[in-house]
């Protein structure tokens, strides 16, 4: 059996996690870092860094760093209008059911952007474990629509990985709380991360873990209280946002707003705007609170559609990087009216569940099982533009519903389905989710055709529609158009593209790990020359170090990482022997300073 | 197979919660597609299909009046609005005036609270109704009573499904505001 990886794809920070010997670990990049920040740097010759590195690039290169890419999955241009102001992105006219960012003249749909990540995670896990991986289970924020998810799957598929499922995460980090601790009773799992904010209610009973209700907002979360803590900024600038200033601006909030999470007081330092302003937790807190309380009522709804009292909650679960904010927990606990459960690390608790989910799917254990539901109700368009609910909200998934439908012209071969998710009345207030067009009915009298529709939302949340005419037992064919989303061709033209991406990306990573070497071979150089050993070398010997380093210089400036490696292998030869006279005088000097120790 | 024979159970509406919990449980973990991850597609789908229809019928017939419901339309009975007592329609519609008035903001904290206590107090007679009709229908079975015998059961139990709608439809309104 091939292994299977959990990954974490956050709005912030992303994780890979195994299970080995039956433990799940977080697998650390090549940096050492657990946390792969959820960050893609673009430059002009089409090279691409993920992670830290692209963090760093923020400041200095905001419109071609992209950050917070979940916030867009599966979403139109008019979702996230409020949030463009304060975000440096170059949008593209054509994103009225996709957003796509322009980037060098290219557009990138967040599923391809949210692929770089996936890649860079597959690729950290691949080198740590030593063959390759194609098999991911990844989570997703429970409250995400069948669109969000799809868009997810979709990102995995582009990153070259087969995503055997999709969890959702307050439930994931249920089971990596689940394995030492006791296996019965009703739990929350509160989720508050950087972008997005779910609550879970859970029973677990001998090892099943039955999810009873969730809710949640799938915009709400760190990102909004950083946007408030830099509104407060500008506010006192007096200025309007612009695309160099609030990157700065983010990034010392950001700091602000983790140092507020221990001390009682800090600052906001923008240097680069000299700009300096003391706050104490107590404005902090006060300035977020209403954040919070929009937290607090999907917990309540929660609590009603299980049909259970704050009281029944047995333990309560702290998750995402958000819950480390004093005033959340001390919100939560109120609510509840007992102490949260803190014990487990926040940022990788999640990744950890998925790697175990992925550990129960390779057949490692089966004494666990995860029975989820899905968060919104699925509808279809009837009459009047109303919608008809066919699956409640927070039923167990897989689930399905089966609907008759029917001709209203005499020989029309033709039936559009219009499907939707969530609790309102009203198509207009509902979101789209497909058209449906149900093709090739046999011609029959108006009202005749019996075509029965069974709707079905798998074990991800996904639906998928199939339609048989009652009279004739045919199979009709169906054409699905995804309201926002890819359609399968686009996916598979993604792919394809993303091949280049997975050459181009290795040769580019190449070139920047030997530039970087290069730099600190050229660093140490410069030390040597200016040491008092370098007198003692012949001119001849001086001479082949400057041309060394000249040559050296001059390769780094192409994309030939092989050219670079061959210039410092160079001078590496060219300095062999400055390093051993430094060296051996360095060597002599401990033995002396020794010496002079153990005479005294 | 209907959602009775996914839990091996005959068309009984007594059914215990906790007892039924427990076989959706064992039937899970028999079904659940998480096991055949790496099955054949055709097993795969099956375990799909499987869990869907286990699912579907655990959602069903936990619920003591969706239980009722889906016997009834199992059976061939349909509730019916328009067979309602006049003198029903009478006190539903009374009752939808004041809701008007909740809905738009006119009515006091108290006014709110009494209409409650009036429709929870109608609800918990459709509820008390419905059970003693379940008994009954679970007591015929029982004593393999003549099918005449049970569909005029099967009426009664319509009856008051159709009944208790627009008891539950205020419910709904009054709560959901």
């Amino acid at each position: 059996m091939p292994k299977i990886v959990g990954i974490d794809l956050g709005t912030t920070n992303s994780l890979v996690a195994i299970v080995e010997d039956g433990t799940p670990r977080v697998i650390p990049g090549a940096d050492g870092n657990m946390l792969v920040p959820s960050v893609i740097y673009f430059d002009e010759g089409g090279n691409v860094l993920v992670g830290n590195d692209a963090k760093a690039k923020m400041v200095e290169k905001p419109t071609n760093t992209i950050f917070s890419i979940k916030r867009f999955m599966g979403k139109g241009i008019e979702d996230v209008r409020e949030d463009l102001p304060l975000l440096p992105f170059d949008v593209s006219p054509d994103s009225e059911h996709i957003i796509r960012l322009k980037i060098f003249g290219r557009d990138y749909t967040p599923p391809e952007l949210s692929a770089f990540i996936l890649r860079e995670l597959k690729r950290n896990a691949e080198a740590a474990l030593g063959e390759e991986i194609k098999n991911a289970v990844i989570t997703v924020p429970a409250y995400f629509n069948d669109a969000q998810r799809q868009a997810t799957k979709d990102a995995g598929r582009i990153a070259g990985l087969d995503v055997l499922r999709i969890v959702n995460e307050p439930t994931a980090a249920s089971l990596a709380y689940g394995l030492d601790k006791k296996n019965q009773g009703t739990i929350a799992v509160y989720d508050f991360g950087g972008g997005t904010f779910d609550i879970s209610i859970l029973k677990l009973s001998d090892g099943i873990f039955e999810v009873l209700s969730t809710a949640g907002d799938t915009h709400l979360g760190g990102d909004d209280i950083d946007e408030q803590l830099i509104r407060l900024v500008l506010g006192d600038l007096g200025r309007t946002p612009d695309v160099h200033t609030i990157p700065a601006i983010r990034k010392a909030v950001n700091k602000t707003k983790e140092d507020l999470s221990s001390g009682d007081e800090a600052e906001i330092v923008v240097e680069q705007l000299q700009y300096r302003r003391p706050i104490t937790r107590a404005e902090f807190d006060k300035l977020i609170d209403p954040t919070i309380e929009r937290t607090l009522r999907p917990c309540r709804l929660a609590l009603q559609d299980a049909g259970l009292r704050t009281s029944d909650i047995e333990e309560v679960v702290m998750v995402g990087g958000s819950t480390r904010i004093p005033l959340v927990r001390q919100r939560v606990q109120e609510l509840f009216g007992r102490v949260p459960h803190t014990e487990l690390n926040p940022d990788e608790v999640v990744a950890l569940g998925a790697a175990v989910q992925a550990d129960i799917l390779a057949g490692g254990k089966r004494d666990m099982l995860l029975l989820d539901v899905t968060p919104l109700s699925l509808g279809i368009e009837t009459m009047g533009g109303v919608m008809s609910k066919i699956i409640p909200r927070n039923s167990t998934i897989p689930a399905s519903a089966t609907e008759m439908f029917t001709t209203f012209i005499e020989g029309q071969t033709n039936v559009k389905i219009h499907v939707l998710q969530g609790e309102r009345e009203l198509v207009k207030d509902s979101r789209s989710l497909a058209q449906f067009d149900l093709k090739d009915i046999p011609p029959m009298p108006a009202g005749m055709p019996r075509i029965e529709v069974k709707f079905l939302i798998d074990a991800d949340g996904i639906l998928s529609v199939a339609a048989q005419e009652q009279r004739t037992g045919k199979y009709q064919s169906i054409e699905v158009k995804p309201t926002y989303g890819l359609t399968d061709e686009q996916v598979e033209h993604m792919i394809l593209e993303s091949f280049e991406y997975a050459e181009a990306d290795i040769e580019a990573r190449l070139v920047i790990e030997s530039r970087n070497e290069a730099e600190t071979v050229l660093n140490a150089t410069a030390k040597g020359t200016a040491d008092e050993h370098y007198g003692e070398l012949s001119a001849e010997e001086r001479a082949e170090i400057s041309a060394a380093v000249q040559h050296l210089r001059q390769v780094m400036r192409s994309d030939n990482h092989q050219a670079i490696r061959e210039g410092i292998e160079r001078l590496g030869q060219a300095t062999m022997k400055l390093a051993e006279l430094i060296m051996n005088s360095a060597i002599s000097k401990a033995l002396k300073d020794k010496r002079v120790r153990e005479i005294q | 197979m209907d959602y009775f024979e996914v839990f091996g159970l005959p068309r009984v509406l007594g059914i215990e919660s906790a007892t039924l919990e427990r076989a959706f449980h064992d039937l899970s973990r028999k079904y659940h597609p998480d096991y055949f991850t790496t099955a054949s597609e055709a097993e795969q789908a099956q375990a799909l299909r499987m869990t869907a229809l286990l699912n579907d019928a655990y959602r069903t017939l936990r619920h003591p009046v969706r239980r009722v419901e889906y016997l009834v339309s199992l059976e061939g009975f349909k509730p019916d609005g328009s067979k309602v007592p006049k003198s029903l329609l009478m006190e539903v519609f009374e009752i939808n005036e004041k809701l008007e008035e909740v809905k738009t903001g006119n009515a006091s904290v108290e006014e709110i609270d009494s209409l409650r206590a009036l429709i929870h107090q109608k609800r918990d007679k459709f509820d008390t109704e419905l059970q003693a009709a379940s008994q009954e229908w679970d007591e015929l079975l029982k004593s393999g009573a003549p099918e005449a015998k049970r569909k005029e059961q099967l009426a009664k139990l319509t009856e008051i499904l159709s009944e208790s709608s627009y008891i539950r439809n205020l419910e709904r309104d009054l709560e959901g505001h």
